[in-house]
Order: C-alpha cells, then structure tokens, then sequence
C-alpha cells in the first residue's frame, strides 16, 4: 500500500527562496490586477475600439475566413492568427495614446 | 536627478507599451472567441446561408435521381418536405354517405364504385329498385313481366344485352303508341 502511493515531497522549502526574484513587469501586473486597474483598462480600450469600428474591422475579417475554411473548419486559434498582425496595426493613434497615457500614470502613481 | 527620472521615463514607456500590448493581445482572443463561436453555431445567417442551401439541395437532388438507394424497400418510408411519413394506402376511415358503412378512405372510390352504381354489381342492385321505379310510372307496363335481370342488363351493358336493348325499345315503342 504505502508503496503505490508516491507523492512528491511538499515543497515547503522551495516556496520560500524562487529562483529569481519577480520582474518589475510582474510586480505592476499584479499591482494592475488587485488595484482593479487592469480591468478598468480593458474596459476603456474595448469601449474605444468599439466605438471606432476596429472591432467590426476585426469581425468582417474573422467572416471572410470562416467563409473561405468552412464554417466548422476554423479554430479560435486560427481567427487570433488571421486577426492579430492587422489588429494591432491597425490601432487609431487617439486611442492608442489615450490608453498609455493613463497605464503611465498609474505607474507613476503606483510609486515605483 | 535628471538621468534616473528619464530611466524612468523610459522604463515607463517601456512598460506602458507591453501593458498595452498586453491588453490588446487580451482583447483579440475575446474577438477571436466571439466570432468563432458565431461561426459554429451558425449564427451569422449570411455566412453560409445560400451556400449551405446550394449544398443541402444538390444533395436532395442527388438522393431523389438516384433511384437505387430508396426503390422497392425505402418508398414507402420517404420523407416530404415536413419530415413525415405517409403510408402508401390512406388509412383514415370514416363513414360513407351513401351506405352509412365505415370505409378506409383509400378504399373509398373503389367503394363508391359499387355503392353508388357504376360496377356491374352495383347496378344490378340498385336499378332493382329503379325499375320497379319506372314500371310504376309507366302505367302497368306489360313490361314488367320481364325478368329484372333482363331489365338491368338491357340498360346498363351494351355487350351484355344489346338485343336485349333493342329487343326492350321496340317492344316499349310499339306499346307505347296507341
């Protein structure tokens, strides 16, 4: 019986030292996360894509494809594919500015 | 102080960027999501609406010329367009006006072929009554005293009772005159 049950040791000692120390980039994500910020930025970049067609843009472009491949053919990995390189570049610049004006400023608030 | 505050700067735009490209990326697989489930679920009604039809209808076709899958067996179990089923003799059954019997209503014509006169027997029964009908109107038709199945035969089947007929006319034409 005690045999068949092997179970990795608990690793209490592991937890406490990591291998490195968390980036900055990390620390802000999480800072981001629990301050709500994070999804209020979502929240404003989705309102404002929306509003300047970029999300019909990206919903015209996910139809063409699924047209072509056949409607049960196409995977979401697929549709993030065909989407991402003209989705990011295709940004307006209002919005864009917009957006990283106000994660700088909570960067700047967050007192790094 | 300058030099830390443009680090700063830097990293901070640094940082802005990727946060950003961050939430971007976040936002193109929610896109990506929705519109893949419009796709499979079909809901986007112009997408394969005439195509799907085209396709759905050529198979139709196919399965309607091809006349070795759905012969002797199948055609007594082939779908209309509503999906159902119709056996091939109809079977709801009701009563006949004519004789009060119940009849199944795909038997009803033969049915009525008989009840109402137009088979052999039929007439045999029922011109009984009409003749005995006609011999009443035609004032003591000597007539009478033919036999009835003489009678019915001479009105209904040329073949049956053509000197019968002729027989029967001008035996009622020379009494009728007076």
């Amino acid at each position: 019986m005690r045999s068949s049950v092997k179970r990795p040791p608990t690793p209490d000692a592991e937890e406490e030292e990591q291998d490195r120390e968390p980036t900055l980039q990390e620390i802000i994500n999480i800072k981001l996360v629990e301050s709500g910020e994070k999804e209020r930025l979502k929240e404003l970049l989705r309102e404002r894509l929306v509003e300047c067609g970029w999300k019909d843009e990206m919903k015209t472009l996910c139809r063409a494809f699924a047209r072509k491949r056949g409607r049960n053919n196409v995977t979401v990995d697929d549709l993030v594919h065909v989407i991402t390189p003209k989705g990011r570049a295709s940004i307006p610049d209002s919005v864009k500015a917009e957006l990283l004006q106000r994660i700088r400023s909570f960067l700047a608030s967050t007192a790094l | 102080m300058a030099a830390p505050n443009e680090d700063n700067l830097s990293s901070h735009s640094q940082l802005s960027s990727q946060f950003f490209g961050e939430l971007l990326d976040s936002i193109i697989v929610d896109v990506a999501s929705e519109c893949h489930r419009i796709a499979r679920l079909g809901l986007d009604r112009s997408l394969d609406d005439e195509e799907e039809e085209l396709r759905l209808s050529a198979q139709a076709r196919a399965r309607v010329a091809d006349p070795s899958s759905s012969g002797e067996t199948t055609s007594k179990y082939v779908l209309d367009i509503f999906g159902q089923t119709h056996p091939p003799v109809a079977n709801e059954i009701f009563d006949c006006m004519n004789c009060g019997r119940s009849i199944m209503a795909g038997r009803f014509a033969p049915h009525l072929e008989k009840c109402m006169g137009k088979g052999r027997k039929a007439r045999l029964k029922a011109t009984r009554s009409s003749t005995a009908a006609q011999n009443r109107y035609s004032r003591g038709n000597p007539l009478s005293n033919h036999s009835p199945s003489s009678n019915s035969n001479s009105m209904n089947r040329l073949s049956n009772g053509t000197s019968h007929v002729a027989g029967y006319e001008y035996s009622n034409g020379t009494i009728e005159e007076p």
